[in-house]
């Protein structure tokens, strides 16, 4: 059915940049960093991973686990380059954001000259099975993609909760100052923090690449994307990125359905603005305890 | 005072006990004194180890003011001076000086000829190449220095500046061609639409705080640009819109289109500094640099209402780029797409941070270098991006403000670096440090000081239990050579805090006090315990002035 | 023995302020000292200036043998985390809490080293039982907690390691009374084998008798009793 089917598709949609979008709150909110340059980590991953592909084509979990991997690289490239150098240093929020930039842009530079401009596609990790239900026909990859986003998020959550470093982590968040009196090293939790969202990233990469191609230009929509909805649940709380992720897949379905494909991005930053000139810290803003500048 | 041995142990004889003593005190023990002139010879002595002395900030000096600081040239028909110039007597010579305090007008009226001449100066077999260069650089610089004005002054951190410019373009661009527009309108048309769009994203700019805004805006820009590329009627066939009206006539020879396009941008360029100087350099900027960041809550509350200043400054510079908007169609006749990419938020982004953020100077420098690299190292291909995401790169790890930032991180370093040195030298009340030195105008001061300090080293060493004792038998009278250099150091000492006795009554119980030193403000008690002898009251603070010594 | 924490000529300050002066301090395993003075004349700056909080100009400290932290001012705080490896638990002044935890996650927090976090349990336990209103408050954000609560947390944190240097820097400020007295019995029964507590303590009533020496800091330099391992500066 239609409103079925095209809110699978918003389902799907909403759990890739879902990822990004958390992956950037979690880094803001315990860093003080703003990380845009995951578009340089998304075409890394993607790479990564299509350079797997082509050695290993039948092996669905080597390719995806070498994009998540290559995409935790990549975050720790970027930490080590900006985060490292810059976070006892004056201005920090602005030249660290400014910096990641700049890596987005050689980053980009750089796969054009290596990789060519053209345009590289995945093997379908997921296989071209489908299934029936309720009269929908749900195809094999967007299962995988929301299962997949939903295990790598739940996985992070539980993670956060029970480890060392995800306490590290949260404890970072709140109070660094203090952080460093029960030994939390700023630099060394920043090394674990870049990793990790890298990672989410680079999963977040290989499942897109599913539907649309890895080029040196494909990370900066999702990227565009996933911060618009981190911005719009509140940087700095999970589940404000979540509730904003599927309000957004949302928005876009019933776009596509009743006024075009064109006006997708459209509507969904009218509702953005609507969502932040009402709570100027998004969603969950005022709920969660968000990281102040 | 050490709990060692005396080094010089005596027995001190008291020259008039022979004529028979009241208190008794023929003779005490003592230490010998050492030669007072030792410790000025040493001093003296040239082996002082010498530091660099602090500050050189170097001045253009000019000789004889009097007459004519007065009757200066001005600005008419303003009271402006051309140059700030102070006149001055210098400290050491007693002759007039004059001083240009601010070198920047010399520097800006030096850059702006030389671009001026530039054509002039190109290498005949590039001629082209860089007149178009050089075009571009006009025009992207005077977008910079309006996003400055926008980042810098106003602090609202927008990269939605290039949709501004492209959005004036493209639809002026349309209103030429399809409604044939003539070109000296479209520069106004655009800024009456650099208007509407200020209008639109000003609201979320004062409710969200700077980064929030920051993604806001870069998501406007991915909007417009998905926008533009996918309407029919804005040229997504030909990838931009082509065919407008243009006050550079086709029929003119290339070099002539060229050289008018080079001047025309410069024109621009020019009047966009103007706009900067007007708003950053008159009200609305002092407005706007009594409240700074994080202390907005404070100028809100003295009454500066920077709320309001920020949108009008937001307001300003949307018209002016929209206006540089329409420039750009009626410049070029048409405008493509790419300038709403990343990649040119990106570009702009980098020449307004190797400049460095807030200073017109830097918006122009980053422009500058920028393109130097992108459209006249054309040889270096796709390497050139790179060249200019290194730079930027480098630039913001390592300076705190870009170019024109240098100076005031190397001066904050030293000042820091020079707080931690003199912290590691100071002792209270010790001989001043060069760099205190230098700002000190009664150099006899300096002298006292040193003086002061090599006399209280010197009575340091003579403090001991046998002073102290002898002191506490006999606090007035004959004393020996050691006590006596004490006491007199001590009875010299200025009154600002001097120690002194209050009688309750005519036999009363005595206190100390401590004398103000200012006439009409009376001392201050020091202690409560009270002394019911004049002699153990003279001890006390006797005792007192030997802690402070020790002390310093 | 070595001593537990050995200062020679410390000196630190802030910018041109100079605020602790050539100071010489030598502590030994099993002691408790207290420091006495009045605020501002340098006791957590000292503090501070052992746990590398904030950057010292000369002189040297060492903590158990090792040399730690460094002249050139780095910028505070930076290698906190490692001089605190070494074997040292400081409670700052006003607690520093991270107030969207539980009590059970403060607690779970203080124990950084492996061996630690393995054995948390019992540790969790230890703490349980020298301060035991916690218990009820596990699971409650330290947010919500009351004044005294709050500095129990505090301080129970820094025992969830085997610490070879307590530092308390004013465990009964802003306290009322009779939880002060309580904070600061629980903080004295805490049974030191090899370990040394430095207590500083604007109240002297609470620390005379049960600590073996007691100091007064006064402008920057220590004063008062002398121990015979305890040199004072200056020629006093």
């Amino acid at each position: 059915m239609d409103i079925a089917f095209v809110i699978v598709n918003a389902v799907t949609v909403a759990a890739i940049y879902g990822l990004i979008a958390i992956a950037v709150s979690i880094t803001w909110s315990s860093l003080g960093l703003i990380n845009l340059a995951y578009g340089f980590i998304f075409s890394f991953a993607g790479y990564a991973a299509w350079l797997m592909a082509g050695r290993m084509p039948t092996n669905p979990y080597l390719i995806a686990g070498t994009g998540i991997i290559a995409g935790g690289i990549a975050g720790i490239i970027v930490c080590l380059l900006v985060f490292i150098p810059l976070h006892d240093k004056p201005a920090f929020t602005s030249r660290g954001m400014i910096a990641t930039l700049a890596i987005s842009l050689i980053g980009s530079q750089l796969f054009l000259m290596i990789f060519g401009p053209t345009s590289k596609s995945l093997p379908d990790l997921f296989g071209r099975w489908k299934v029936k239900l309720f009269d929908i026909t749900l195809t094999a990859d967007k299962i995988g993609i929301v299962v997949c986003s939903i295990a790598m998020l739940i996985g992070v959550v539980l993670w956060m909760r029970s480890s060392r470093r995800g306490l590290e982590i949260r404890a970072m968040m709140m109070n660094p100052h203090a952080a460093s009196i029960v030994g939390i090293g700023i630099r060394r939790t920043g090394l674990y923090v870049m990793g990790l969202t890298g990672a989410m990233a680079g999963l977040a990469s290989v499942l897109l690449s599913q539907t649309y191609y890895i080029a040196p230009f494909s990370g900066l929509t999702p990227l565009i994307k996933g911060v618009s909805i981190a911005l719009c649940g509140g940087l700095g709380s999970v589940q404000g990125a979540v509730i904003a992720a599927i309000l957004l897949g949302l928005v876009e379905a019933l776009t596509n359905k009743f006024l075009g494909g064109q006006y997708v991005l459209m509507t969904q930053f009218l509702f953005i603005i609507l969502v932040l000139v009402v709570r100027p810290r998004g969603i969950s803003g005022l709920v969660d305890i968000a990281r102040e500048q | 005072m050490t709990d060692q041995a005396p080094p010089n142990p005596c027995v001190w004889k008291n020259p008039l006990a022979v004529w028979g003593t009241a208190t008794g005190n023929a003779e005490a023990p003592s230490i010998r004194v050492p030669d007072p002139r030792d410790a000025w010879r040493k001093n003296t002595a040239f082996k002082v180890a010498t530091y660099p002395v602090g500050r050189l900030k170097y001045f253009v000096i000019w000789p004889h003011h009097g007459r004519r600081t007065w009757n200066r040239t001005r600005w008419w028909p303003t009271r402006r001076n051309l140059l700030n110039i102070g006149g001055l007597y210098n400290r050491k010579t007693a002759i007039p000086e004059k001083r240009i305090l601010d070198r920047r007008p010399i520097y800006w009226l030096l850059s702006l000829c030389l671009l001026l001449i530039g054509p002039l100066l190109f290498p005949q077999a590039h001629m082209n190449a860089l007149l178009t260069a050089g075009a571009t650089f006009g025009i992207f610089a005077a977008i910079n220095v309006c996003w400055t004005l926008i980042i810098g002054t106003a602090s609202i951190f927008s990269l939605a500046t290039y949709a501004v410019v492209g959005t004036a373009a493209f639809v002026t661009s349309l209103l030429s061609i399809r409604a044939g527009i003539p070109w000296y309108a479209l520069p106004p048309i655009g800024a009456f639409i650099g208007l509407g769009f200020g209008i639109l994203i000003a609201a979320p700019a004062l409710r969200l705080d700077g980064f929030y805004y920051a993604l806001l805006t870069l998501g406007l820009n991915e909007l417009f640009r998905v926008f533009f590329t996918t309407s029919k009627q804005f040229g997504s066939a030909s990838g931009g819109l082509y065919g407008a009206d243009s006050f550079i006539n086709q029929n003119w020879p290339p070099l002539t289109q060229s050289m008018v396009a080079y001047y025309a941008s410069l024109c621009l360029l020019i009047g966009s500094l103007f706009l900067f100087r007007f708003i950053n350099g008159k009200r609305l900027g002092r407005v706007l640099r009594m409240a700074p960041e994080k202390h907005e809550a404070f100028a809100a509350a003295v009454g500066v209402d920077y709320k309001r200043a920020r949108i009008t400054i937001f307001l300003l510079t949307s018209v002016a780029l929209g206006f540089i908007g329409g420039f750009y169609a009626a410049q070029y006749r048409g405008v493509a797409y790419s300038i709403f990419d990343f990649q040119t938020v990106l570009l702009g982004l980098a020449m307004i941070t190797i400049g460095g953020i807030g200073r017109a100077e830097g918006a122009v420098l980053g422009t500058l270098v920028v393109i130097f690299l992108r459209d006249v190292l054309l040889e270096l291909g796709p390497w050139r991006y790179l060249i200019i995401g290194a730079a930027m790169l480098g630039v913001v790890l390592f300076l705190n403000n870009g170019y024109f930032g240098i100076r005031r991180q190397f001066n904050a370093w030293r000042a820091k670096k020079r707080g931690e040195w003199r912290s590691g030298r100071t002792e209270k009340g010790g001989e001043a440090l060069p760099e205190e030195a230098t700002e000190i105008n009664d150099k006899d001061a300096l002298y006292f000081r040193r003086f002061d300090k090599m006399q209280r080293d010197y009575l340091k060493e003579l403090i001991r239990p046998e002073i102290i004792e002898e002191h506490r038998r006999q606090p007035l009278g004959q004393h020996s050579e050691a006590l006596e250099r004490v006491l007199l150091y001590f009875r010299r000492a200025k009154m600002e805090d001097k120690y002194a006795l209050h009688r309750a009554g005519p036999a009363g119980p005595y206190k100390i006090i401590a004398f103000s030193g200012v006439r009409g403000v009376s001392p201050r008690l020091v202690d409560d315990r009270e002394f019911s002898t004049l002699d153990e009251a003279y001890h006390a603070v006797f005792m007192r002035r030997v802690h402070d010594l020790l002390e310093t | 023995m070595t001593e537990v924490l050995k200062i020679e000529g410390l000196s630190a300050g802030y910018g041109p302020l100079r605020v602790i002066h050539d100071l010489d301090l030598v502590i030994h395993p099993g002691e408790r000292v207290g420091i006495v003075g009045l605020n501002g004349h340098g006791k957590t700056t000292l503090f501070y200036a052992i746990a590398g909080l904030t950057g010292w100009q000369r002189g040297s400290i060492v903590l158990n043998g090792k040399q730690i932290g460094r002249t050139r001012s780095q910028g505070p705080g930076r290698y906190t985390h490692q001089i605190v490896r070494q074997g040292l638990a400081i409670m700052p002044q006003g607690d520093e809490i991270f107030q969207g935890l539980t009590v059970e996650e403060h607690l779970d927090s203080g124990a950084f080293t492996p061996e630690a976090w393995r054995t948390r349990k019992e540790r969790k336990e230890r703490v349980l039982g020298i301060f035991a209103p916690l218990r009820k408050l596990m699971k409650t954000p330290v947010g919500r907690l009351s004044g005294g609560e709050r500095r129990m947390v505090s301080i129970g944190r820094g025992l969830m390691t085997d610490a070879k240097l307590y530092l308390a820097d004013e465990p009964t400020l802003g306290l009322a009374p009779k939880i002060g007295i309580a904070v600061m019995e629980a903080l004295l029964a805490i049974d030191l084998k090899d370990s040394a507590m430095f207590i500083a303590e604007q109240n002297v009533a609470l620390l005379e008798g049960k600590v073996d020496r007691i100091i007064g800091m006064h402008a920057g330099k220590l004063k008062g009793e002398a121990s015979s391992s305890f040199r004072l500066s200056g020629s006093h």
